[in-house]
Order: structure tokens, then sequence, then C-alpha cells
């Protein structure tokens, strides 16, 4: 916990030093943008309407409320993955890493303090975005503080265990830009946070199953807007396939770290 | 102990160690010397667990780097001098701070320890400011100070005073004396032959990955024939002095201004003078030039078919 700790703080302090407050301005207005967008589009093209098979497909007729849910969990995704994922690539940046992992500290708490530092600011983006959402008369539901925290827990778990695996390709092919992008289209397509699944080809919903956010975001559809419940099959699968995802990022890790000390020679 | 054998590293095609054969025992810094691309840097990164060796067989402390390298991190530490190393964004006590964390320090030892690195790598009155306002100097100490965090039972050092003022390069020089006077076991690299020689009871010399030679730096100079140079210069060079020069040693050579050189081991710088003396000759001048460890592993690595080539 003394190395989790450790991160948290140094994360913390360099973080601070390291982005000035237009930074943070930056980030809160992407949750600004995309409520807005969305408000914009539902009033100036879809004329307030929504089509009943979108209600049927997403189980809500408050599409505000769907992409507001959405936007949230996409912006809990994407920015958990860029801190906690790019950590040891922002090592071997800094030419800190050769000195990281000659220490004798487990990878496992270092990155959980990356996580732990990665929630606490991307919590403060999610509730700017959904405070602003709330400004557009978006009044986020939940079927039970339980099933909110573990539809949020089963979310962060996908989060880190894709940042695990996304951490080893980054410092073995030394770039995180191509990398993250890839993902972050990809699971803006596949994983249902803008528009329900059952919209996409067959094959693509498949293709979304091999990423643990996937079902990770439909268990935040059933507690935050589709007012079913929590989904205990889709929770189990997010969980299983986010271990899967954990277990071999961190059993592939110090191969990807001694590939990455050797692209150096 | 570190022991190496029969180590062999490949990147791809290109062979970078083969077939090294290293102890590093405590009490004692042992130099790896070599020219650039010798493999000097990879083998102590192989030795300090951030690569992995392709055959060959690395023990440190007994333990094995490829099974265990947990434990193996535990009982050593590395100092590059060509790499930062540490946080630019945080101070140098942070540094420390968070090290010593990633190392499972004590925390009461941990605060103790910070102190007494800052004031022995001169940074006390600069510990509160940001590494990136740190000169190149200073970063480098800090690193160095990063690098005894866990007061390590075998030290790994690559050009550890590279780019340091002579001030700071010498009093690290005397900290780590200390440590193999401490029983730590110390491997060093370094450019600075002089901090070699000053330093290492032992060293290898190793060309293109290779071993070429070993031994306490003034064996090596006389395995390689490099022994001191007796420049005897002489106002009349006449034939006559000549001949009894070569008399003497027909190792003598002679050079323009009436020098007559002499490179053998032993004290002959007498019995060369005298020789010129009885022949004759007026001296203008005596010289006597030491060898270096340089001359020695230059002269190594002329021989090294596999360097030469």
């Amino acid at each position: 916990m003394a190395v989790a700790w450790a991160t948290l703080r140094r994360s913390w302090l360099v973080t601070r030093r390291a982005y000035p407050w237009s930074y943070f301005i930056s980030t809160l207005l992407l949750g600004v943008f995309t409520i807005g967008l969305g408000y914009l589009g539902l009033r100036a093209i879809a004329g307030d309407q929504v089509s009943a098979e979108f209600t049927g497909k997403a189980g809500t007729g408050d599409y505000l409320g769907y992409i507001a849910v959405g936007a949230a969990a996409y912006m809990f995704v994407v920015h958990g993955i860029l801190w906690a994922g790019k950590a040891m690539l922002q090592e071997q940046r800094e030419g800190t890493m050769g000195a990281l992992i000659v220490a004798p500290a487990r990878r496992l708490p270092y990155l959980l303090g990356f996580c732990a530092f990665a929630g606490t600011a991307v919590a403060i983006e999610v509730a700017v975005l959904l405070g602003f959402a709330a400004l557009f008369g978006v009044r986020p539901a939940t079927t039970g503080a339980v099933d909110a925290v573990l539809a949020v827990v089963g979310l962060a778990l996908a989060v880190f265990g894709m940042s695990v695996v996304l951490s080893n390709v980054m410092i073995v092919a030394g770039e995180a830009h191509i990398t993250q992008n890839t993902v972050f289209y990809s699971i803006a397509l596949l994983s249902g946070f803008t528009f329900p699944r059952d919209y996409l080809p067959e094959v693509f919903q498949w293709l979304g199953e091999l990423v643990p956010v996937t079902a990770a975001m439909d268990v935040i559809r059933g507690v935050f807007t589709g007012g079913t419940g929590l989904p205990l099959d889709r929770l189990g699968v997010a969980v299983l396939i986010s271990l899967l995802y954990v277990a071999a990022g961190l059993l592939s890790m110090p191969w990807a770290e001694r590939r990455a000390m050797e692209r150096s020679y | 102990m570190i022991e190496t054998i029969g180590l062999r590293k490949e990147f791809g095609a290109r062979v970078a160690v083969d077939g090294l054969n290293l102890t590093v025992p405590g009490g004692r810094v042992t130099g790896l010397l070599g020219l650039n691309g010798a493999g000097k840097t990879t083998t102590i990164k192989i030795l300090a667990t951030l690569l992995r060796q392709t055959s060959g067989t690395v023990t440190v402390g007994g333990l094995d780097p490829v099974k265990d390298p947990h434990a193996v991190r535990k009982r050593i530490n590395l100092i590059a001098g060509g790499e930062r190393m540490v946080y630019a964004r945080m101070t140098g006590r942070e540094n420390l701070w968070y090290f010593g964390q990633l190392y499972d320090v004590p925390s009461k030892v941990l605060k103790t320890r910070i102190e007494q690195l800052l004031e022995l790598v001169g940074l006390t009155s600069a510990a509160d400011i940001r590494v990136e306002r740190y000169s190149r100097g200073m970063t480098q100490r800090l690193s160095i100070a990063r690098g005894l965090i866990n007061d390590p039972d075998y030290l790994l050092l690559d050009e550890p005073t590279l780019g340091l003022d002579a001030p700071i390069a010498r009093d690290l020089r005397k900290v780590v004396a200390g440590l193999a006077e401490c029983g730590k076991g110390v491997l060093l690299t370094s450019h600075y032959l002089a901090e070699v020689e000053q330093l290492c009871a032992h060293v290898y010399v190793i060309g293109d990955g290779r071993h070429l030679a070993q031994g306490a730096p003034a064996e090596l100079m006389a395995q390689t024939g490099c022994h001191r140079t007796v420049r005897v210069t002489v106002t009349d060079l006449t034939p006559r002095i000549r001949a009894a020069a070569l008399a003497f040693d027909d190792a003598v050579r002679f050079a323009p201004g009436g020098v007559v050189e002499l490179n053998r081991p032993g004290e002959v710088a007498g019995a060369l003078t005298t020789t010129i003396i009885e022949a004759g000759g007026t001296l203008g001048g005596l010289e006597i030039v030491e060898p270096s460890l340089e001359d020695a592993i230059l002269a190594l690595n002329d021989r090294s078919p596999a360097v030469a080539a």
C-alpha cells in the first residue's frame, strides 16, 4: 500500500506542477460541449422527438439522460486509460523507467496508485459534466446506491484491465497516440457509450464483447439509464473479462518492460 | 558476489555481449572497460535485471535475476550517468522520498538517510527545488543519491561521473571507495580511466562483447607491454651513440631532436643514460612517462581480431 500511496502523492504533485489550470478547464469543457451538442441535436435536428426504435433499444426515451450517462462513462474510461495506461510510457519518456524497474516495488500497487489518482481527477471531470447536464434538466436515475456503486466499480475494473494491457502495448511500441486513439474510437463505436449497441451489426456487437468496458457499460445502462437494475450476468462478464485483462497485462509486463529497455539499444 | 558465466546477449542479429565471464566480489571496486559499443552498458543492465541475457548464467548474491528479480532488486542499485533517472517535476527531497517508498525503506530510516545522502552529494541547500531547475551536474548528483537510497549490497555504476564538476566527481570517488571498504561490491564503467585506475582493484576489458583481458590496472599494463617510456635527449647524437644505444637494447627508437626513446619494464633510465654518456654523449634532458590504462585498453583492442575487423 505504501507504493500505491506514494505513487498517488507523486502523481498529484507532478500533475499539479505540469499542467496549468487551463488544462483542467479544457478538460471540463469537453463535458460541457458533449452535453451541449446533444441538446442542440435533440432540439434543432430531432425537434425534441425520440423515435420509438431508440426508446426500445435504449430502454429510455430520455435522450439527454442517455447521452449524459454515456458521455460521463466515456470520459471516465478515456481519461482513466490516459492516466493509468500511459504511466509507464511517461516513465520511459522522462528517463525514469530504468530507475523504476530496477526498484523492487511490484507493478500492481504502482498502477493502483495511478488509478487512484486517475479516479480522483476523473471524478471531478464527470461531476462537472453531470452538473452541466443537470442544467438541461437531466436527472440521472439509479436503481439503488448498491447497484450504482457496483456498476461504477465494474467500469473502473474494466478501465484498469484495459490500462494494464495498453500500458504494455504502448511501451513496446514506444508511442501512445495511435494506440490510444485506435482503442478510444473502437470502444466509442462498439461499447454502447453514445447509442444502443443493438443498432450495430451482429459481428460488431460480438467484437465489442472482446473489451471489458462493453459488458461494464451494459451494467451502467441497466442501473443509470434503463432502470432495469443491476444485470448480474453482465456484471459477471465484465468482471471476468477485466480480470483476464489484468492477469494478462501483469504477466506480460516484465516482458514488455524488457522489450522497452531493449528498444533503446 | 555477482558472477556471470558465458554471458551472451543478442539484439536481433547483433551480438552485444559474447560469452562474458565476470566476477564482482563484495568489498572491491571492479572495473568494466572497453571502447564505445563494447557491451559494457548492456552487461550492467543485464546485471540490473533491466535486460535478460540470451544465454549464460548470472547470479547476484547467489540469486538468479531471471528466476527471482524481485529479491535481486532489493540488493542492488544502478546509477547511470547517461540517463536522468529522477523526476523533473519533483524536488530532490521528494524524489528520494518516492524512491525510498519503492525500496520499502522504513520511514524513520528513510528520513535520516535522505538528509545524509543530500549532504553527501552536496544538495542540501537545493533539496526543495524542483529537479527541472537543477543543472546537469546537480541532477546527476541527485541520481547518485537515488542509487544509494536502499543502501545496496551491490552498486552498478555506468559512467557515474559523466557531466560532474571535478570536486563533485572527486567526492563521489571517495564515496565509492568507502562503499567498497564497507564490504559492498561495486561494478564501475567509466571513460575517465584515471578514475578507474584510482578506484578499481580489478579490471575487465571487453571489446565487441568479448573478454579481452583482466587483472589489476598495473597487471593489465604489463600484460599489454605498456611500460614506462624513457626519453633521453642527447645534444650530439652521433652514430657511435646510436650504436651504443642499440647495443644496450635493440628496442631503442630515435626521434627528431636527438631523442632516444625506450619502452621497457623495470628501471632502465639509469642504465640507458650511463650507456649514452659512456659513448660520449651529452644529456640535454631526461623524461620518464608512466604508462596509462588507456594505452593498455587501446593496445588490447588493437590486438583483438574481432574488434579490429
